[in-house]
């Protein structure tokens, strides 16, 4: 059959030139129905139109509707009034779902879920195999959508020996070969790290090139700020619609709806606050440092007598937000960081946790034998709050579960509160009453009906009598913010993402641990849910004193929360210190592939441009400060 | 505790590629041999049949170019059970033989206790030969998954089975179902040892033996169990949409990335196989 002949086969875009629209949303309505229960409306009247080769951001915190609105664009979900066409035919008519399907691609949420065949290159030939096409023509489409993605290299491999950015690559390239107008991302990135994410930006920036159009519903900033337009949805209606820098400009209406403002938008935010006339939305480093240095040939023109006039009091005049701002670590004048030294090396007494030469490999003696620590260390000290960042593959998660003895060491020294856990008569239930360990994604391990019950577990398990058990629970459910009584009796099937998270956060804490150590515990909330759990998390160590280790991607994160960093590569610690010092090392940190705060980035880019700018910035007021300095120095 | 990792024992669904005779050879090849090898090893009777057997099976591995410790590494989950089907095998298998051969060892407990040890020339065969039948069983198996994609197998099961669809076998469902589990084979069973070691780590305790330490055991199941399927649950349902978006409607008009092509080492190697499987059923070796 020759290819051009058949309709399945048609070359892409053909009939599609930029700016006519694809998809046309009519005043929808959606509402889910549960059987029994009142309809819960997720969508309450949208229009939207997306266009032939345009890139389109939809943001909003959870619920906001605009996971159900993608949903629709390809007929996955049905309107329940009003109307979708795509390519001018109706979403709800049943004979033309292949149409629709293969005009409206579209990629989920979690990587694993989507693939379905043995290797990399079988999955994406799913799409087109299911079109009926020819072998020939089959392998073109997977052959070109490899390439357009950069996994020709992978093209043999089992899905799960890849990262999840490159699952998710693989999850694009399989829609990408069916040869779509329109690229739909339903929060495709929320389950990543940021080196998945940004894998995942580069991916679209090269298939939005190539001229397909690409709607990403999404948490993350740095996505929208790429776009050509943002919607932002709330309570199922678009309350903002316009470019990245429209509406970015509206910080306000933005922090009401409790969303992000990207971390270069919050600089201009505060720096415009204080010198009227400096750009008020910035949307990137290499834009803000454009702008500074324009601003400061201005000033420099100006002759500078006025240096200074403006008050340098602590009223900032932007409310200010978690990461990056309110949370941001001890200054060196603070109490605690006088009592710890700068450095948050504790120094006094000996470290809680103590890893010396750590040596892992796993699945010794068999063909897939890896070495995942190759002589790490670590410490941790009463009360402290670090960071162990590095690479997906560095070695973190082995690393941490040593921590509680879920690995035994193989080679090396692990101990806690100075017992070796390479002693085979230790008490390992002891140890991990005093180490509490929170794996990524926690609230997957919740089994009991209820949230009481459930928190209940590990002291009930550890044979507390009954009053004790409820104490613990009552403690243990109102440190992480959900009142006992409120939440004792509900259903855990029934709450938010971050209210989940923080009820299993609750079951290690009623171990009541010295010690609390958390793989990735923000990664896949929304922006409202990361802070109040970063909140929650210092909370802890400032009521009980417990000692908290999280791993993290997020460079930000870690520059608000961390007194100490412990960078790892290769199953090596490579760097250590405060966050100050560590990011001061940019050029090691870049060379690991690990990124700075957009603060600190933007100190290295302004050095590069001949400012005396300080390279130890790491918060947002740090920042402010300093350009300040710069303008009036 | 490294007995939480659990993907180390799983060898099922794993494929090690390779470019030997074994990994060449079209599929559909490999599933008709491996159904005339269990037949042929299903009607071996005598000692010198089964340690010839055994000894092909493991002459298979090589010519697979499969590592040898790695492959019989799978045995060893399953050892203690060999050795108790061996025992009783043994021990009770000459009770019930009634071809009157000469009894080697015979034992019965004082009246009432009904329990009887015979064991026959006949029973004691039968006992080696079964362990001889498993053990080769199990490396055809791990050679046929070991040397050959999840895909390879499934699409040439599919293609096997397709004049069967009159029949109203549903061979591509049957196909789409078994390329789909294998491929969750880890994703699951990473998942299963995430979820235990999250439990171990807010207080669950899985190897403290103990009183009643079976009833414990299924009791401590259900915080392991409760979670996998509702994730198991969650992700097919996810898998299902992913599925639809990307144009899935069943089997009916499906193209193929790569369709299966038999070549001259397929026409060279089944009358071998053939050979081999008629040679082993019906030419008795004696003893």
């Amino acid at each position: 059959m020759d290819a051009t002949d058949d309709p399945r086969a048609r070359p892409r875009h053909e009939s599609r030139p930029v700016g006519t629209p694809i998809v046309v949303v009519d005043d929808v309505r959606f509402a889910y129905q549960r059987r029994g229960e009142a309809p819960v409306i997720a969508l309450d009247g949208v229009s939207l139109a997306v266009r032939a080769g345009e890139r389109l951001a939809i943001i909003g915190h959870n619920g906001s509707g605009k996971s159900t609105l993608a949903r629709l664009l390809n007929g996955l979900l049905l309107p329940t009034s009003g109307q979708v066409l795509v390519a001018g035919l109706d979403t709800r008519d049943a004979a033309a779902r292949r149409r629709i399907r293969q005009t409206v691609g579209m990629v989920f949420q979690n990587p694993d879920n989507q693939l379905v065949a043995a290797t990399v290159e079988e999955d994406v030939a799913f799409g087109p195999e299911n079109l009926g096409l020819d072998a020939p023509e089959i392998r073109r489409r997977v052959d070109a959508a490899l390439a357009l993605l950069d996994l020709t290299d992978l093209a043999a491999r089992p899905p799960h020996q890849l990262s999840g950015g490159q699952k998710q690559r693989v999850a694009i390239a399989g829609i990408l070969a069916i040869e779509p107008g329109v690229l739909v991302l339903d929060e495709a990135t929320a389950l990543l790290d940021p080196f998945g994410r940004a894998e995942i930006r580069d991916a679209v920036r090269r298939v939005h090139a190539e001229g397909t159009a690409v709607v990403a519903a999404t948490h993350h900033m740095e996505e929208a700020v790429e776009a050509e337009r943002v919607l932002v949805m709330s309570e199922g209606r678009i309350v903002l619609d316009g470019s990245p820098r429209e509406v970015f400009a509206e910080a306000d209406r933005l922090r009401e709806l409790r969303l992000d403002l990207p971390p270069m938008a919050r600089l201009a935010e505060r720096l415009s606050a204080r010198r009227p006339g400096f750009a008020p939305v910035l949307l990137n480093v290499a834009e803000a440092a454009d702008e500074v240095t324009k601003e400061s040939e201005v000033r420099s023109q100006e002759s500078g007598g006025i240096a200074g006039g403006a008050s340098l009091g602590g009223a900032s005049p932007a409310p200010t937000d978690l990461v990056g701002a309110g949370l941001a670590p001890p200054s060196p004048a603070s109490p605690l960081a006088r009592a710890q030294g700068e450095g948050g090396r504790g120094g006094e007494g000996s470290p809680i946790i103590e890893v010396r030469d750590l040596w892992y490999t796993y699945q010794v003696g068999t063909p897939f034998e890896a070495g995942a620590l190759r002589g790490a260390n670590f410490e941790l000290h009463a009360g402290e709050v670090a960071a162990v960042v590095g690479h997906s593959g560095s070695g973190k998660s082995t690393l941490i579960q040593h921590l509680n003895g879920l690995i035994r060491p193989q080679r090396g020294l692990v101990r806690v509160n100075g017992l070796d856990l390479a002693d085979r008569s230790l008490d390992l239930a002891a140890i991990r009453r005093q180490v509490g360990l929170v794996f990524q994604f926690p609230e997957q391990q919740l089994f009991e009906p209820t949230v009481g019950d459930d928190v209940a577990f590990g002291p009930r398990r550890i044979g507390c009598d009954r009053q004790e058990v409820r104490r613990r629970v009552r403690e243990a459910l109102d440190t992480v913010g959900l009142g006992f009584e409120a939440y004792k009796d509900r259903y855990t099937f029934g709450l938010s993402g971050g209210e989940t998270r923080r009820v299993a956060i609750a079951g290690v804490l009623a171990l009541e641990p010295r010690v609390l150590v958390l793989d990735e515990p923000t990664a896949g909330l929304d922006p409202r849910g990361r802070d109040d759990l970063l909140a929650t998390l210092l909370d802890l160590r400032a009521q009980r004193g417990t000692a908290v280790a999280i791993v993290s991607h997020d460079m930000e994160q870690v520059a608000a929360i961390a007194e100490r960093v412990w960078v790892m590569s290769h199953g090596e610690l490579v760097l250590s210190g405060t966050p100050r010092e560590v990011f001061g090392q940019a050029d090691t940190i870049k060379q690991l592939g690990l990124g700075l705060p957009q603060v600190t980035e933007l100190m290295h880019a302004l050095r590069s441009r001949g400012f005396a700018a300080p390279t130890d910035v790491v918060t947002l007021e740090e920042a402010e400060e300093a350009v300040w300095t710069l303008w009036h120095s | 505790m490294d007995s939480l990792a659990l993907l180390k024992d799983v060898t099922l669904g794993q494929y090690l590629p390779g470019t030997s005779v074994v990994h060449r050879l079209d599929p559909r090849t490999k599933l008709v041999a491996f159904v005339l090898l269990v037949w042929a090893v299903s009607s071996v009777r005598t000692y010198l049949g089964s340690i010839a057997l055994i000894a092909s099976a493991l002459g298979l591995i090589v010519v697979a170019g499969l590592p040898m410790g790695y492959v019989l590494r799978g045995l060893r989950p399953i050892i203690p059970w060999l050795a108790l089907f061996l025992v009783f095998q043994i021990l009770f298998g000459g009770n019930y033989d009634l071809s009157g051969s000469p009894v080697l060892f015979h034992w019965e407990a004082p009246s009432p206790l009904p329990i009887r040890f015979t064991v026959t020339e006949t029973s004691l065969r039968s006992a080696g030969v079964s362990i001889g039948r498993l053990i080769c069983l199990y490396v055809m198996t791990s050679v046929l998954t070991l040397a050959t994609t999840t895909t390879g197998l499934t699409h040439g099961l599919e293609l096997l089975l397709a004049p069967l669809r009159p029949l109203k076998v549903p061979g591509h469902e049957l196909a789409m179902t078994l390329a789909i589990a294998l491929r969750f084979v880890p994703t699951l069973a990473e998942e299963l040892e995430r979820i235990i070691k999250a439990q171990v780590s807010r207080g669950a305790d899985f190897d403290r033996p103990g009183r009643l330490a079976f009833l414990r055991r299924t009791r401590q199941l259900v915080p392991i169990v409760v979670p996998l399927f509702v994730s198991t649950f969650r992700r097919a349902e996810e898998l299902v949409l992913a599925m639809e978006a990307r144009g899935y409607v069943g089997g009916a008009g499906r193209g193929r990335l790569a369709p299966l092509q038999t070549t001259r080492l397929d026409w060279l190697a089944l009358p071998v196989i053939i050979a081999y499987a008629l040679g082993v059923a019906f030419i008795p070796l004696p003893f």
